[in-house]
This record gives structure tokens, sequence and C-alpha cells, in this order.
């Protein structure tokens, strides 16, 4: 994803106004590139081709698609050290659930992600029905789950989460 | 003592009903009353990756049903957690509340910001508080080490800490488990993170952070670490077994839930009222441990 040229003319200078349009990112254009959140990320130590700073210079760079298609942002691991510690209180964990949410639209959603969704829609709280454990619950005497989703699903409706469909492959 | 509706999410009440079940058993002895709501669903948290918009609804459904029989949440997962506290922050916006609550409207909820919602070790620290915990204690745990687990979002983002402890040095569950009797011990890698929402995505990347401080833990020799998130359980504990065969290392760190720690030092029964015998690695050593050098003093 990273090391290829940066041609000017295939930049989107509109992308981060894009992704500023979300509350959650507005703030994603004072990030000044220091590297705080690339230091403490748990998932760069491991991947170091996964680098918040680098995708916050991408998106405001304009680097669209690179952005979206790649299967990086999806493996954040939801720790919120980035915007806990950036000094110029960019909430890199939140621009990330923006980049995220613009490419599911697009089609690049994980199928994790869908069939999770998918399953609260239809029981309200994922594995409510599988049967091991309702049994489990039985034996343990505790008491039985609904499983139904048919108000969640009601709600997700409205916001279109439901028509997500899953990439091949992350 | 105060009275919570209990969400349970959905990992607790299938995978690790052991969590639930000693939740249920030291918040009788301490006077927590919780109440069952049937209608709760997930908490919204995976959601927020395909539409922010969704997860908060999903969380403000949670919010509206607890609100409308006029009671606060208790949670036990620490995702739970910190996006129903985010979602209650966030719902506190006028414009962001009327939006949503125009959605809640279409199934005859509403949410109106009198809902709060804490974590389970919170409400311990907080309502019961560590003398009366003190007092509740039967059983000598004073031969234990035992290594705390926060988990990420027992502490971040900062309003799901905020009066109760700092995300960057944490001491609240370390307190809570000194108050059992049981000794914390302190270890480098304290505040990593149990990779539960990169394991739907890539097993491998969460092996990783894993290993990491599994084999922190196993060179310190604890006897076991304690955690509060079911997530961070099932993670810790249950990968041990596959991550000794893809690793050249066999791993072995007994692995125990808050509640049951608590329940154990006040006199329950491990199987029947905590569920310890569901754990992996089996836990049989530490009990023995425990029995052994100390009879229960009732
Ligand atoms: S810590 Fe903040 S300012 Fe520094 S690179 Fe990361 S997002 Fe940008
Ligand atoms: S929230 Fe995601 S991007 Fe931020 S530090 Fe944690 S793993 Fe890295």
């Amino acid at each position: 994803m990273y090391g290829q040229p940066i041609r000017v003319s295939e930049l989107d200078t509109n992308f981060k106004h894009e992704v500023m349009a979300h509350e959650a990112a507005h703030d994603i254009t004072a990030c000044f590139s220091c590297g705080t959140c690339t230091v403490g990320c748990p998932i760069h130590e491991a991947y170091p081709e996964y680098d918040p700073r680098k995708l916050a210079r991408m998106v405001n760079l304009g680097m669209r698609e690179r952005v979206l298609s790649s299967s990086y942002i999806w493996y954040c691991a939801t720790c919120h050290t980035c915007e806990l510690r950036c000094p110029q209180n960019v909430k890199f964990f939140s621009v990330l659930n923006v980049l995220k949410n613009m490419a599911a639209k697009e089609g690049y959603a994980p199928p994790s992600w869908v069939n999770q969704t998918q399953q609260v829609m239809k029981t309200g709280i994922v594995f409510a029905t599988e049967e091991a454990w309702v049994e489990r619950r039985e034996e343990l005497s505790l008491c039985p789950l609904k499983g139904d989703g048919e108000e969640a699903a009601k709600l997700m409706r409205l916001t279109g989460v439901g028509e997500i469909q899953p990439r091949a492959q992350l | 003592m105060k009275r919570y509706a209990l969400f349970l999410g959905c990992t607790t009440p299938t995978k690790v009903p052991q969590y639930e079940l000693s939740t249920r058993w030291i918040s009788n002895r301490l006077g927590i009353d919780l109440v069952d709501i049937e209608d709760f669903v997930c908490c919204g948290s995976n959601q927020i990756n395909l539409s922010i918009e969704a997860g908060l609804l999903l969380s403000a459904l949670n919010l509206a049903y607890a609100e409308a029989q006029d009671l606060d949440i208790v949670t036990l997962c620490a995702a739970c957690t910190g996006v129903l506290v985010e979602a209650v922050e966030e719902l506190e916006k006028q414009a962001v509340r009327d939006t949503i609550n125009k959605k809640l409207s279409t199934i005859g909820l509403q949410y109106n910001g009198k809902t709060k919602v804490k974590h389970i070790s919170r409400v311990i620290y907080e309502d019961v508080g560590l003398n009366r915990i003190r007092k509740e204690i039967k059983r000598d745990l004073s031969n234990l080490q035992i290594a705390p687990h926060y988990g990420c979002h027992y502490l971040r983002p900062r309003c799901v800490s905020e009066g109760l402890d700092e995300p960057d040095n944490p001491k609240s569950l370390h307190q809570l488990i000194s108050a059992t009797g049981a000794i914390p011990v302190e270890y480098e890698t304290l505040l990593d993170c149990c990779g539960g929402k990169t394991f739907p995505n890539s097993v491998d990347l969460a092996h990783h952070l894993i290993a990491k401080k599994l084999d922190n833990l196993q060179d310190k020799e604890v006897d076991c670490m304690v955690l509060h998130c079911q997530t961070c359980y099932l993670m810790y504990a249950t990968q041990q077994e596959k991550m000794s065969e893809k690793f050249d290392r066999q791993y072995n760190v007994p692995i125990i839930l808050y509640p049951q720690l608590l329940g154990l030092a006040m006199g329950a029964d491990p199987v029947a009222d905590l569920g310890l015998n569901l754990n992996v690695p089996s836990v049989d050593k530490l009990l023995t441990k425990v029995e052994n050098e100390y009879k229960v003093r009732i």
C-alpha cells in the first residue's frame, strides 16, 4: 500500500472534506504527522505496514482509493490508544470508523462484520439461539435468552446497514 | 443498595456463562440488585464498523429499554461498557438525541439521558467499596500472585474511566484484587490489548497480541491472570491450546474473571456458584493451593 509514487493527478482533494463532514472525523486536518499514534498502536507493532500516521496523511492528501480499498483499515484493535495520546486531539479511532463506513458502502466490508450485523437483525443477540449455548444455560439454571431481533432489525433498516454486502475475502 | 439492569451482551451469556454465574452470586451477597431485561440486544460496538449511526442506534435502543424501567445499566464486557458510555455522552448533544429519538419513536421508545452505564467492577469499586469487600472475605487468598488485566475499553476512551482511573496508569483493578487478599503483580505488558476485535478478521494478528502478554506472564510465573471482560477471557484463555500447537511453547496461564476471584474469597462454592470448572486452562492447581494451605473460616 505504501512506497508507490504519489501522482498528484490521482489525488482526490475532496476526500478529506468528505471524511470531515462526519462529526466523528471533523478534526483530521489538525494532524501534523508526529507519529505518536503509530508508536502506541499495538497493530503497528505486529504489522509495521499498518500505520495510523500514514493513513491520516493519506486521507489528508486525498488518496481515496488506496485508503478505502486497503484491508489494513479493518485490522484496528479498537484500543483507543491513538486518540488518547494524540497531541492534536485527532480522534484517529473515530476517523478510522468513518473510513470503514465509507469503504463498507463501496463494497469493501469484511464478511465477519456483515454476518454479525445480519445476525443481530435476526436474533438480537448474536449466538443467542445456538443450541450448544442454549443447553448450557439450562444446565446452569440461567434464564433463557429471548433471541429476537425484530425491533433491532426495524431500526437497522432505517440506516441501510442491512444492505451492505461483504467483499469476497479480507 | 442500588438496582441495575444487567446487560449481559452477546458472548458472556453464551460462551462464558461462568462470568454471569459468578456475577449473580457476588451481587446477591453484596446487595447489588440485578434486574434482567430480556429485550436487550447487542451493544452496537461491532456495528460501528459498518455504520456509526447503526451502532449508536443499537446502543440507544438498549439505553431506552433500561430507561423505560427507570434503571441504570451494569455491564460485564469492556467493549459494551465503552460503547454504551460513549453513547450516553454522544446522546447528551440535543441534536443527536433528537435524530436518534425520531428513529426510536418508530418502535415506541425514547431515550432521555437518564439511564447511565457502569461496569460491574466499577459498581463493586464505587457502590460497594473496598472496605465492605474486605469485611466479606472468608477464604485467605494471600498466597496467590495475580496479574491484573484491565481491558482497553474499561479505560478508554477517557469518558469511560473518568473519575475512576488513569487510562495510562490504572490502579482500580489492582486494588480490587488486593481487597480479596490476593497479591496483584506488576508486569511490563499490563496495558496490552487482547486482540479480541481483530480476531474475526485475522486470527494470526490476535495470536500475536495474545502471545506477548502470555509470554510475559508465563515467565513471571504468576498463579493466574484476573480480568473482567469475556472477550479478553476468550482470547487469553481459550486460545492457549491452539497457540501451544502453533508456537513452540506450552502455554498454561490460568485465567479467572474478577467476580470468580471475589466469590472465591467470599467463600463461594468454586463449581456450583462460580463455574470455575468451566475455565480453561484448568484452575485446579490454583484451587488446591488455596484449599490446602487455608480452610474456609466459616
Ligand atoms: S498522534 Fe495525532 S497529530 Fe500525531 S500523527 Fe497521529 S493523528 Fe496525527
Ligand atoms: S485504536 Fe486502532 S489504530 Fe488506534 S492505536 Fe488502537 S489499534 Fe491502533
